[in-house]
């Protein structure tokens, strides 16, 4: 059995190692267009700061490839022919496989402004790009351990590919960056411009919204975000919207121009969004949906036999129903290990359930899990912000969304939670009170952290009505 | 906000003398030196001159070298807890940890071992009986529970060796993993977390190292206890077996007495255990060689420390891995949802500081409720 696995990520990574782990003898190729070796995604930014070096990232030893038998390829992917079954590569004779997995992931949403592919101005997305901020921001890579040789492909690379290297305006600027942009007002632009702060820099950071990461935060927990932001010394604009990029006269990034005028930038990182990178798949006979993901079935095939998709390229069931990209850490693991076992002849299917997720925002911890901010019918929250002392300074702030009388979701800064614990709960419908008597059991606070206590009034407070978003008609709540 | 975990980015690899640049090198060059003219001064034919550390102690009126060498320990805690207290001071269990840690270091293991014999005794030929030290205990104090030493010291002390090494330390092992000496009362463990902790993220994480480690703590834990026992049968026999003695405990410089003292309470434990800080991290006498991280390591084993991971939570972004001082894979535990239990882990919690997504937690649990705790992302099978 030939396997041919596209992308060296997370998902493609889980689905060798499974594969392998019940059938030694087969053929297993990986290609990767990025990278030598698998490392994660997540952690750019504390390779860009320093915290981290590029070998620290990558969470296996570097002889797993022999040890495990993992042909590899660096190229990139530019086509399958389904009937041949046959995968055509950049620069290289075409790969023959019996078995197909799609796991190459997504790609950042280019800047749809004018300007967007001015010097200067990328991502903060791939090996490539961490290479290219760590040229700007530090003249060079961190020490400790090589970089797995993310040039490799350089000369293969297509104009429109993700992975290109970028040049580094540092020497012509004399400098890192004088007016760092970041605009994006998510996790990987918080990321950007807390690396950017850590370096010195006072970056002016765009969110289109009127609030930070209005998905995941409503405006009092984004105020607390926002808040830390400025006392760290970022420009943080909200609600102002870019219109252009402006060239400098000399192929680079001068200026930003936004709806509140026109400043200067020199160094800009777009962090809009990603988008699945299945470009290559156009015109293949592997169905993608309107947002470019891979189509896939219970068990992640696709339209083709014998071929599955996993990761951030594929459309996949989500928590609410809807069939959609995940653009996630967990849930990629989660596919690459099912489709291995689809491969394998497993009768399995890919079941997500309910939503849970943690970041860190600037030095502020954050856990959610199940239904947060979205405005559902019936939907109550409950929200509490634990001082030091009455009037003093913030130490976490807790809010449980209800549906009707039933706690449907968790979102808390400040404090460590396991979510498990909340997600269990919310499949056992328990009722507000309930879980506020029970909250110790969820607790995941560093040991000696007093314990959250919460006052009676506080807790016999009646639950409130969301702030509506006009723009939007209300879900119906849940039904798992 | 209630911070708990890493208050800011570290610019670690950024900084030539936090990753094997040249003044690290030169660092480690300078311990190196300072260690083994503290240990073998005697043999260097340094007395008396301007390399003598008896004459720097001398100099500053203190009675020994040793209370030099505790002076200049407790200085570098002091000065390694300001800058690690910095950094990581945010969260609770450290500044406790540390605080205490100093606190041990200053009163227990310099400032009663230097004023003590002056309350008991008036004849200075007498003042090495009282020069004790509360905070360390066999087998890593190799010399406490000789039989020479037991008859020694006053009866308290002898009684305070023995049930500290034998009984109190298995015991609080057992009940709160070993930290409770190896972060929180241990010189050496305090030492590498202050003044060694800009070094932590040099600890090799790889599995060779972790072979290495197994096998040779457990050896020097087994010389340690076998060593002990053979000092006793020397004491019991020794007076009739006239060769025994003198491989036992004749005073040669190859008598088993002596080997043990140069080899690891000198080379293994001073020159190489804190003189290789800069180059090879904090910790390569507290997890290749220390006899009492070894025994205690197997009570906790048994016991009821564990790091907590919290499920599908995992990133495997490998901050818990590169600022474990001890070595421990720690995202390989945490990125495949496995709560566990090292012999090793000395519970500085850092992996857990470090964690930016709260994953791990440490814990003092029974075994079973950890687990109850352990869910998976639900993959259905038909």
């Amino acid at each position: 059995m030939r396997v041919v696995i596209i992308g060296n990520g997370v998902a493609g990574i889980e689905a060798a190692l499974a594969l392998r782990a019940r059938e030694p003898a087969w053929s297993i190729t990986i290609v990767s267009e990025e990278s030598d070796h698998f490392f994660s995604r997540t952690a750019l930014m504390w390779v860009l700061s320093g915290q981290l070096s590029h070998r620290c990232i990558e969470p296996h030893e570097r002889d797993l490839y022999a040890r495990m038998r993992f042909e590899r390829v660096r190229a990139r992917a530019l086509g399958v022919d389904a009937a041949l079954r046959q995968i055509r590569l950049a620069g290289r004779p075409p790969l023959d496989f019996d078995q197909l997995l799609i796991a190459c992931g997504s790609r950042p949403r280019p800047g749809p402004w004018p300007g967007a592919e001015l010097d200067g101005v990328g991502a903060f997305v791939s090996l490539q790009d961490l290479e290219w901020l760590e040229a700007e921001l530090h003249g060079g890579p961190s020490r400790g351990g090589r970089p797995p040789n993310p040039d490799a492909h350089v000369a293969l690379a297509p104009a429109d590919s993700p992975y290109r290297p970028r040049t580094s305006l540092r020497a012509r600027r004399g400098g890192p960056p004088r007016h760092p942009v970041v605009i994006g007002g998510g996790l990987i632009g918080i990321e950007a411009v807390e690396v950017m702060l850590a370096a010195g820099l006072r970056p002016r950071f765009y969110v289109r919204e009127d609030s930070f990461w209005p998905v995941a935060l409503d405006a009092r927990e984004a105020a607390v975000v926002t808040e830390a932001l400025r006392a760290h010394g970022a420009d943080v604009r909200l609600g102002e919207h870019v219109e252009a990029l402006v060239d400098d006269g000399q192929g680079a990034v001068g200026a930003v121009r936004s709806d509140a005028g026109e400043e200067p930038c020199d160094l800009c990182v777009v962090a809009i969004g990603v988008e699945p990178n299945t470009g290559w798949l156009v015109g293949s006979g592997v169905s993608l949906d309107a947002r470019g993901g891979v189509v896939t079935s219970e068990r992640l095939e696709t339209s083709v036999e014998g071929i599955y998709a996993a990761g951030d390229c594929a459309a996949v069931r989500w928590f609410d129903g809807t069939t959609r990209p995940e653009p996630l850490w967990y849930t990629a693991r989660a596919q690459g290990r099912v489709a291995a076992r689809a491969m394998l002849g497993d009768s399995v299917r890919y079941d997500r359930g309910p939503w849970f997720n943690s970041a860190k925002l600037m030095d502020l911890e954050y856990t959610t899990a199940g239904l947060v901010n979205q405005h559902m019918e019936g939907e109550h929250n409950w929200f509490f912000e634990e001082r030091r002392e009455a009037g003093g300074a913030l130490r976490s702030t807790l809010r449980v969304v209800l549906a009707g009388e039933r706690v449907v979701g968790f979102n808390a800064l400040g404090r460590r939670w396991n979510h498990a614990v909340w997600v269990r709960w919310i499949e056992e419908r328990r009722p507000l009170g309930w879980v506020l008597d029970h909250l110790a059991e969820a607790a995941f606070d560093t040991e000696l952290v007093p314990p959250l206590v919460i006052p009676r009034e506080a807790r016999e407070r009646a639950p409130e009505r969301p702030a509506t978003r006009s723009n939007e008609a209300p879900v119906a709540a849940p039904r798992y | 906000m209630e911070l708990q975990g890493q208050n800011g980015l570290l610019a670690t690899f950024r900084e030539p003398w936090r990753t094997r640049g040249g003044v690290a090198y030169a660092v480690a060059g300078a311990l190196i030196g300072f260690y083994t003219l503290l240990y073998f001064r005697d043999h260097l034919g340094v007395a008396g001159g301007a390399l003598d550390p008896e004459a720097w102690a001398a100099a500053l009126g203190l009675r020994s070298r040793w209370l030099l060498y505790g002076a200049l320990y407790s200085l570098a805690m002091i000065g390694g807890a300001a800058y690690y207290l910095r950094r990581h001071g945010n969260a609770r269990y450290n500044r406790w940890r540390i605080g205490v840690n100093v606190g041990v270091q200053v009163v227990l293991a310099f400032t009663l071992p230097l004023v003590m014999p002056y309350f008991f005794t008036g004849d200075p030929g007498q003042f090495w009986k009282y020069e004790y030290y509360f905070s360390y205990f066999w087998p890593l104090d190799w010399y406490k529970l000789h039989p020479g030493s037991l008859q020694n010291v006053p009866v308290v002390f002898a009684i305070y060796s023995i049930v500290g090494a034998l009984v109190a330390a298995p015991l609080l092992a057992y009940f709160y993993g070993k930290r409770w000496y190896c972060s929180w009362v241990c010189g050496c463990g305090g030492l590498a977390n202050t003044f060694g902790d800009p070094w932590r993220h040099l600890t090799s994480t790889s599995t060779r190292s972790w072979r290495f480690e197994k096998r040779a703590v457990h050896t020097i834990m087994f010389l340690a206890i076998a060593s002990t026992l053979l000092l006793f049968l020397d004491h019991l026999v020794g007076d009739r077996n006239a060769t025994f003695h003198r491989l036992i405990d004749g005073g040669q410089w190859w008598s088993m007495k002596s080997l043990y003292g140069y080899v690891v309470g000198a080379i293994l434990a001073g020159v190489i255990g804190t003189g290789l800080y800069p180059l090879l991290g904090p910790r390569v006498w507290c997890r290749n060689f220390c006899p009492m991280a070894a025994l205690l390591g197997l009570f906790q084993k048994l016991g009821r420390f564990r790091i907590t991971v919290k499920p599908d939570m995992c990133i495997s972004c490998g901050n818990c891995t590169t600022y474990c001082e001890m070595g421990i894979d720690v995202r390989s535990y945490a990125q495949s949802n496995e709560s566990f239990t090292r012999a090793a882990c000395v519970g500085c919690g850092m992996c857990a500081h470090v964690c930016p997504r709260g994953v791990l937690k440490l814990e003092n649990a029974p075994k079973l409720q950890a687990d109850k705790k352990r869910t998976g992302l639900p993959v259905v099978n038909l």
